[in-house]
């Protein structure tokens, strides 16, 4: 069975890996901050102690005032697995994240599915196009306020 | 642990492959939205109607019922599943209920040479030029079945953003299978049903409602 | 002009009541005495006899041939536990019909991008060869259309006229799947063309003759056991030549809609169905008549009915082989013709050559001799082979795919 980190674990490992890019845990995952997110996915990727080559899923989350981005990852060495979420922006307006597909190739279709359907850009995303629905949809049609 | 090369990815804008599909997908979703937009009234049902003179003559009488018999003996369905029905669709042929003692095991690949389109399952709006261009690719007589909720009238996903609601907004359908999904059992009686209406068509009297 | 026919019994009896005197054959006349028509008018006769013939043989293959899609369907069914066609007409016999006059009845479409000529070319392409190859098959004892001397050799031109259907298809109908099967075809049927015509050689030169009316009269043993390496090799050769699974891929439905006939529909279709079914009982044909001593049996049934017997028999198998082996790659079917059938022909060729130098003209029991030596050799042709190839459970390492890029086209502008 996989061993589930815990929110304070993955931040510590997080913190061990680029001091200052953790802003806060709580009991599943530890909260990171945008910009610090392409080092931080190529640490936890390429160090030993933490050795996360597989990415789980990619999820995008709107609470009505913000997004939030989370990723699913686990280790096959170790046999753990982790929790990050990352925070787009402080608005609704225009979300940005940093995107992993330099890292996990694996998350290429899966950052294109949530930009199609939450409308949040990946930044150096190498082909952000919508990938469920056809390009001229109006709107995103997962975000809360989207109306038929 | 097989280790590669970190590979170099060019972001959005300077990418070639979006740079060579974007402008293609630009215009199959301006397809997509023009179908959505002028697609909003449905087609009525193909009904059958043979003229009164015709209906007495003895020749083209018994044509039309060697003809009939003819082609509703031999219905090839066009080898397309769209969703979670299309499995129904599959079992229906398999041994249990097995279409082939109707002459129908042969499932066409090719749209020229099916006479019965099955929709079976959800239409997506992505979908609909497809299964629209399927269907003017078959040559006549055809005939289609709308097997399930979905592809009758959206179903649970009835006034969904991408789902059309009713394949008969796209397409005249001929026999409407309700279930979601219906049984195999179900939809060999909407066969069945079909064949009932093939056999009243006629040489003379084209079905209604089509274009 | 008319002697070597009057061996067909069936053309003698229509020519020798029409014709005033024909040749010695039919000295005395039919039962109406010298014939019906006057003297100087025996070509008319002929004409009239030849055109009867070509008629019943040509409608008795169209009608067997729904015959034999009713059958296969049914055998199919039977197979993978289904009833298979059985409601329209006893026991499903009129579903075949139906499928013709669903066929007919359809509308013909022609792609506009199609080149019209060579689009409507094809079809005939498939059936006439096929229609042609009935001609020289001995029925029954004296049953033939036409007893060729140069039988063999004619069937083999005229089926090599069949593979060109394919090609033209594919050119006519201006379709990328289209073009794909017809490729493939022609690969196959490049491929599978040698090892074929060489393992008939060992039957000519043990028979002596090019005749199929000679090889029957020859087969005192039948050539399946006298050459069990040939006829192995022509019974493969023959299911993938008529591109029936497992060697089906020229219009694999899963990879290439239709393959050649995609854009065909109506009668066009149907006449490539027919086609197809057609050289399949042709194969079913020449090898109940070559490898299975065609109408000859014991007294206790007529000639004909063992001819049937024995062309059901490898009708039977075929579909068996149909509905048992799964379809495979064109590298693995075209390796299989060059890498294993060409070498068991040539080595049945070598046998079969030294074993005729041996014994000339083989009685009864020089072919049972022959038979013996011969089992022998293809047991020890096919284990020597069997070394050469893959071992059971063992797979060819997959080459590794060049890493691609971001682009997956790196290279492209």
């Amino acid at each position: 069975m996989t061993i589930v980190l815990g929110g304070e674990q993955v931040a510590s490992v997080i913190e061990a890996i680029t001091p200052g890019s953790v802003t806060g845990h709580d009991s599943s995952a530890a909260w990171v901050r945008a910009e610090t997110w392409p080092a931080v996915a190529r640490g936890l990727h390429d160090r030993p102690e933490a050795d996360f080559k597989f990415l789980n899923s990619v999820t995008g989350v709107d609470y009505i005032d913000h997004f939030v981005i989370v990723y699913h990852l686990t280790s096959l060495g170790h046999n753990h697995s982790a929790v990050i979420k990352i925070r787009c922006g402080e608005a609704r307006e225009d979300p940005v994240v940093p995107s992993a597909v330099p890292v996990w190739r694996g998350a290429d279709l899966q950052e294109r599915e949530v930009y199609d359907l939450m409308g949040i850009r990946f930044e150096g995303h190498p082909n952000l196009k919508r990938v469920m629905l056809w390009e001229g949809f109006p709107g995103h049609p997962h975000r809360k306020d989207f109306l038929r | 642990m097989v280790e590669h090369e970190p590979i170099a990815l060019t972001p959005t804008p300077d990418n070639p492959l979006f740079r060579q599909t974007y402008e293609l997908d630009r215009s199959e979703g301006a397809v997509i939205n023009q179908m959505r937009a002028t697609h909003i009234e449905q087609f009525p049902d193909p009904l059958i109607e043979v003229p009164a003179e015709f209906r007495r003559s003895i020749f083209v009488g018994s044509i039309d019922a060697l003809l009939n018999w003819g082609r509703k003996s031999s219905v090839f369905p066009l080898m397309m599943g769209l969703a979670c029905c299309s499995f129904e669709m599959i079992a229906s042929a398999m041994s249990r209920w097995d279409l082939s003692r109707f002459g129908m095991e042969v499932f066409r690949a090719s749209p020229r040479q099916a006479d019965l389109m099955i929709v079976s399952g959800t239409v997506t709006w992505k979908m609909a030029p497809v299964v629209r261009r399927l269907y003017d690719q078959m040559a006549e007589p055809r005939w289609v079945i709308s097997q399930g909720v979905c592809a009758t009238s959206g179903g649970p996903y009835y006034e969904s953003y991408s789902v059309v609601p009713g394949v008969n907004k796209i397409i005249p359908v001929d026999v409407y299978v309700p279930g979601c999904p219906p049984r195999p059992d179900a939809l060999i009686y909407g066969i069945m049903q079909l064949h009932e209406k093939i056999k009243r068509y006629s040489l003379a009297g084209r079905a209604a409602g089509r274009e | 002009m008319t002697d070597g026919f009057l061996d067909n019994a069936f053309f003698r009896n229509i020519y020798c009541n029409l014709a005033s005197s024909g040749s010695d054959r039919c000295a005395g006349g039919g039962p109406f005495g010298d014939g019906l028509l006057p003297p100087g008018w025996e070509w008319l006769a002929f004409l009239v006899t030849a055109f009867v013939t070509v008629f019943v043989v040509v409608n008795g293959a169209l009608m067997a041939v729904n015959l034999y899609i009713w059958g296969e369907r049914r055998l199919l069914g039977r197979l993978q536990g289904r009833l298979g066609p059985n409601r329209w007409g006893p026991f499903g016999l009129l579903t075949p019909i139906a499928d013709l006059i669903k066929v007919l009845s359809k509308e013909d479409i022609v792609p506009a991008a199609a080149d019209r000529l060579v689009y409507s070319l094809a079809p005939v392409l498939l059936v006439v060869p096929v229609l042609l190859a009935f001609a020289v098959i001995p029925f029954g004892s004296s049953t033939w259309a036409a007893n060729l001397n140069v039988g063999v050799l004619y069937l083999i031109a005229v089926l090599s006229v069949e593979s060109f259907a394919p090609i033209t298809a594919a050119w006519g109908s201006q379709n990328r799947y289209a073009m794909f099967g017809g490729l493939r075809a022609v690969a196959l049927l490049v491929s599978y063309e040698l090892p074929l015509v060489l393992s008939l050689i060992g039957v000519l030169m043990i028979a002596g003759s090019l005749s199929l009316v000679d090889i029957v009269n020859a087969q005192d043993v039948p050539f399946a056991l006298v050459q069990p390496l040939g006829f192995l090799v022509f019974l493969i050769g023959s299911v993938a030549e008529i591109q029936r699974a497992p060697f089906d891929l020229s219009e694999a439905e899963s990879e290439l809609v239709g393959g050649y006939h995609t854009d065909y529909s109506g009668i066009r279709w149907g006449l490539f169905q027919a086609g197809e079914f057609m050289s399949t009982m042709v194969s079913g044909a020449i090898i109940a008549t070559v490898f299975l001593s065609g109408w000859r049996g014991f007294d206790f049934l007529p000639s004909h009915a063992w001819f049937f017997i024995k062309f059901a028999g490898v009708l039977f198998v075929m579909t068996w082989i149909r509905a048992t082996l799964p379809r495979l790659r064109i590298d693995q079917i075209t390796s299989f013709a060059w890498k294993g059938l060409l070498p068991l022909a040539a080595v049945n060729l070598l046998a079969s050559a030294v074993l005729s130098l041996i014994w000339p003209r083989p009685s009864v029991g020089e072919l049972w001799a022959m038979a013996a030596v011969n089992v022998v050799v293809a047991a020890a042709a096919i284990y020597v082979l069997g070394q050469f190839g893959p071992k059971p459970g063992e797979r060819p390492r997959p080459a590794v795919a060049p890493a691609l890029g971001a682009t997956g086209r790196e290279g492209a502008a």
